[in-house]
This record gives structure tokens, C-alpha cells and sequence, in this order.
């Protein structure tokens, strides 16, 4: 496979020396997203997410499945992130590379771990019968902070997705199809996102919001924080390169909440915009059967 | 549900070529790099490697993905100037992004039958992105799906089937063809004889190769009374290249 092509000496200076200027290459304010683009498709737990000319696509989806022995009482809940030969010819098929490990652990840290998706939820016969929830990530182009994107992705994606309503009648598991019941959403218990600083100059005196590429690629040290819009850190993984400051690092969580919060009304929106769509007879409360919590 | 097929072309800033494809339910998104350096295993001292790889929407790609890459690839193979490019790879990624969905029936994430109704829309994405990377070939090709479904003791014939028409279908047959009208690719699946085959082959030949009415004129009257025989592929292909290329060259 072709290595990726590294910019010359005389790019990366040029980005670096514009930083030092307090200007990004194509215009933005250091604390500034790329305009941020969010679709979903026919199917339920389809998220479409665009990042400037980053673009990720997560699909959910469900089965039913046996759990875990160790865990009777938890369904299954996985994240799969491979980056393909489309992202770039750099990618192999069947062979992660270190962006890759790094992104899946990432995500399975943001959303899993955090405890976002309730996962007893998904039990439907204690240690024999339980949802099997998977997200697939695929990136379809990558151009920086593939990170942000991806997790935004898959929280929109796992929002969005509706599963197949089931009963349980004397020991009768019964798994209704779309065209019987209506299916029905996960249940959600909170919203992390995932916000990445780029350290830029010797001691990292510059921070980034939403690194593109090229200057991903010139950055001397990165710094995911993943938090819901309640401020709840969830983790904060800082992987190596130049040390930071903590005051710093405290000035940059700071500002990541004030971006969860901005990713958490635009989903909401989005949302709220999607389901009026689909509800278009105002048939949806009748044939919902979800209980009100 | 698109009935009639949609295409954007250059969707990916970073590949070579890619194309974005829509049609009966199914969406696909094709990227084409090369050629590019192969791999050591890879290289052929005489011809460029064709690479197709088909990733599925949801779970990991298993032996159904690799049948229908071995499907795609022979064929490409055939329609890419392969000669051109000797110790060179042509790498196509073909990313499925949504199947349409049956109602009636919960599906299963990893299934081991076959997906004849998804390989028109792979084709025809893979031609389209190969085009926009401008890749070499000696001609493009449309494909289409057509299902022989007996309802009540006669048969009829589906173009572009619904996942409940394939529930009732004996037979699916896939077939393309080359824009010289060429067969380029038969795949059947199911119960038919040989009469059944060439209505089912006579069905494809008028979507595939419908004479392209450059000008006003007998073919465009043709078109109007042959509307549900399908859509006209060859018309499709042709028209959204020409968009785009009338884009591209529109400046100021």
C-alpha cells in the first residue's frame, strides 16, 4: 500500500508560522468548528455526519442474541470502526493501523464505558435472550478530527434508532416486526461527545479546536475530552507528545462544554426534526406502545 | 425508495474517483484510487490488478461480500484497460449504505444466502466512480436485476425487485451488459428453464441497451410507450456524466 504523503518541510512551517500569527489556514477562529452537517436516512439509526470534508456514516442495528456468561443480566452492546482503503489508499483492508485502535478504543471509552446506552435494558430472558446492539462506523473521507465526527456520529446514530418491539407472554419471547408494532428507541441515559484540542509550538502554547488534516499532521500533541452537556467528564485521554500545562488543559475543558452543550441542541434539533418528519399523519403517539417513564 | 435510479459523482475529496448511487432502496457509495503501487502478492508482471473490496452497512464483510467482489471484479476486469497498467493496482472500495427493508420480517445481521439484487447497483456505482477517476476502459456497462415471480399459476417478470417480491420470486437472474451490447455478466439463482431465461434476458437488453436518443425523434416515441419496462439505464449513465462534465466545465 502507498504511504501517506507527509507535507514538506515548508508547509508544515507555514501552517506553524500562521498559527504563531493567530491564523488558521482556511479562516477559522482557534476555537472553531468546521460547519458541522447532520443527516439521517429512510432507515431508523443512520447518521450521515459531515465535518467540513471529514464524513463518517454510523448504522445501528439489532439482533437477538445469547449473552455473555459472566453477564446474564447485560445485552450486548459493540462498536465497530474499521477505517477502509475509501478514507485513503493508506488504510488496508484486515490490518488496523495505530488511528484505527486508537479511534475504536476512543469511542468504546466515550459511549460504552460511560454508560450512555443502558445495556440491562437490552435483557430480555435473563442469561439466554438479549438485544445485541452494534454500531458500524465507516469513514467515508477523512480530513482531520475524525475523532469528534466519528463519536458524534454514533451517539446521533444510537439516538435515532428504534429496535423491534417485543413481549414476553408465559415464557414466550415474542419479537414483533416493523409492520406489526411499531419499533421502539433505546433506552438513552446521557450524550457524550468527544471535544480534541491540537497542540501547535514548542511547549504547545497553541490549542485547536477541530484540527484538520494537514494540521493533524503538524501538531506536536492532542487532547480528547469526552463529556456530556451536563459537564460530566467521561474521560480525557492526552496520548503521549509535548506536555501541556494544566491550567491550560483546565481552560480547554472549560471550552468543551460550552461545544458539548452546542452538539447536544443541534442533535436535538435534528431529532426533533426528523421524527416531525416521519410523523406525518400524527399517527406516531397512537401507534407508539413505550410506556412514559 | 428511489424508483428511478440517482447518482452524484466526486462525492470523496480524497479519492481518485468516487460516485454516490441510489436505486430500489439500495444506496451505494463506490471509491476508485489507482493505479497505484500493488503489493508485492498482488502484482502481475503483464496487467493492473483489479482490488474490489464490498463492505456491508452493518457487521463485518464475510463470505457473501467476497462472492459478490469476485462477481464485480471479473467483470471490471473485463471493461478496465488492464494492459495499460502492468505491476499496477486499481483499487475499487464499494461501501453499502443502505438495503431496503422488509417490513415483515426481523432480519438477521449476518446471512448466508445470496444478494443478487444489490449487484446492479454495485456495478453500475463501481463504472460510475471509475469514470470519475477517469480510468481507462474499453467500455462502461449498465446492469439490472430481474426476478421471475409466479403469482397464481403464471408468471411474471420483475425488474428492480422488492425484498417481498424476492420472498416469492423462483428465480433472480442479474444481468449487464456492455455499452456495445455485449452480454458482460449472467448470474441466476432459482428454479427456470431456458424460455424463462430469455424473457428474462430480453427484459435486461431493453433496460441496459436501449438505442440512446442523442436527438428528438423515433427513439424518444419508443421510450414513451415502453415506461414500465424500467428505467432506461444506458439514457441514465450517459446523462449524469454529461451533468457533471457540463459542470465542471462551466466557469464563470
Amino acid at each position: 500500500m502507498p504511504r501517506e504523503a507527509e507535507p514538506s518541510l515548508n508547509e508544515k512551517q507555514f501552517i506553524v508560522q500562521a498559527l504563531g500569527e493567530k491564523l488558521r489556514l482556511d479562516g477559522r477562529e482557534f476555537d472553531q468548528y468546521r460547519p458541522l452537517e447532520l443527516t439521517f436516512g429512510d432507515q431508523y439509526g443512520v447518521a450521515n455526519v459531515t465535518l467540513g470534508k471529514t464524513r463518517v456514516l454510523a448504522k445501528v442495528s439489532a439482533e437477538v442474541t445469547v449473552p455473555y456468561v459472566d453477564r446474564p443480566l447485560d445485552g450486548v452492546f459493540t462498536i465497530a470502526t474499521e477505517l477502509g482503503p475509501m478514507a485513503s489508499p493508506a488504510f488496508e483492508v484486515g490490518r488496523p493501523t495505530e488511528t484505527e485502535v486508537l479511534l475504536a478504543r476512543l469511542l468504546e471509552k466515550t459511549v460504552r464505558r460511560s454508560g450512555a446506552l443502558d445495556t440491562e435494558s437490552l435483557c430480555l430472558v435473563a442469561g439466554q435472550k438479549c438485544w445485541s446492539v452494534r454500531v458500524d462506523v465507516h469513514v467515508l473521507a477523512h480530513d482531520g478530527n475524525l475523532i469528534d465526527a466519528s463519536c458524534f456520529a454514533v451517539v446521533a446514530a444510537l439516538r435515532h434508532f428504534r429496535k423491534p418491539d417485543t413481549s414476553i407472554a408465559s415464557g414466550q419471547l415474542t419479537v414483533y416486526t416493523p409492520a406489526e408494532r411499531e419499533p421502539v428507541p433505546l433506552s438513552w441515559l446521557h450524550s457524550p461527545f468527544c471535544v480534541t484540542w491540537s497542540f501547535f509550538g514548542d511547549d504547545g502554547e497553541t490549542a485547536l479546536l477541530d484540527a484538520t488534516w494537514a494540521e493533524e499532521q503538524v501538531r506536536v500533541s492532542s487532547c480528547t475530552v469526552s463529556l456530556n452537556r451536563h459537564g460530566e467528564i467521561c474521560q480525557i485521554a492526552k496520548l503521549g507528545g509535548v506536555p501541556v500545562e494544566a491550567v491550560a488543559l483546565l481552560q480547554c475543558t472549560a471550552v468543551a462544554l460550552t461545544k458539548a452543550k452546542e452538539f447536544s441542541t443541534f442533535l436535538d434539533g435534528k431529532l426533533a426534526e426528523d421524527a416531525k418528519r416521519r410523523n406525518k399523519g400524527g399517527f406516531m403517539a397512537e401507534l407508539s406502545s413505550e410506556n412514559d417513564r | 425508495m428511489t424508483v428511478i435510479p440517482e447518482a452524484t459523482l466526486s462525492v470523496l475529496p480524497r479519492a481518485d474517483g468516487s460516485a454516490r448511487y441510489a436505486h430500489a432502496g439500495y444506496t451505494v457509495t463506490a471509491s476508485v484510487n489507482g493505479p497505484i503501487e500493488a503489493q508485492r502478492r498482488d502484482e502481475h508482471a503483464f496487467e493492473a490488478h483489479v482490488d474490489v473490496v464490498v463492505r456491508p452497512a452493518a457487521g463485518t464483510g464475510g463470505t457473501r461480500e467476497r462472492h459478490l467482489e469476485s462477481i464485480i471484479e471479473s467483470s471490471l476486469t473485463q471493461l478496465i484497460l488492464v494492459k495499460n497498467f502492468p505491476r499496477q493496482l486499481i483499487q475499487i472500495v464499494l461501501q453499502i449504505e443502505t438495503t431496503p427493508d422488509n417490513d415483515y420480517v426481523n432480519t438477521k445481521l449476518v446471512q448466508a444466502s445470496l444478494n443478487f439484487p444489490i449487484v446492479p447497483s454495485l456495478l453500475q456505482a463501481a463504472v460510475l466512480a471509475l469514470i470519475s477517476a477517469a480510468v481507462p476502459m474499453r467500455a462502461t456497462a449498465t446492469a439490472s436485476v430481474v426476478a421471475v415471480v409466479s403469482q397464481e399459476g403464471t408468471k411474471r417478470l420483475v425488474v428492480d425487485p422488492s425484498p417481498r417480491d424476492l420472498e416469492q420470486a423462483q428465480s433472480v437472474h442479474v444481468l449487464a451488459f456492455t455499452s456495445h451490447d455485449e452480454l458482460l455478466l449472467a448470474e441466476s439463482e432459482g428454479d427456470f428453464t431456458v424460455k424463462e431465461w430469455d424473457g428474462v434476458y430480453e427484459a435486461a437488453l431493453k433496460i441496459c441497451c436501449r438505442p440512446t436518443s442523442t436527438k428528438a425523434g423515433i427513439d424518444v416515441m419508443l421510450d414513451d410507450s415502453e415506461d414500465a419496462a424500467g428505467s432506461d439505464m444506458r439514457q441514465f449513465l450517459r446523462s449524469t456524466v454529461e451533468a457533471k462534465v457540463a459542470a465542471d466545465l462551466y466557469w464563470k
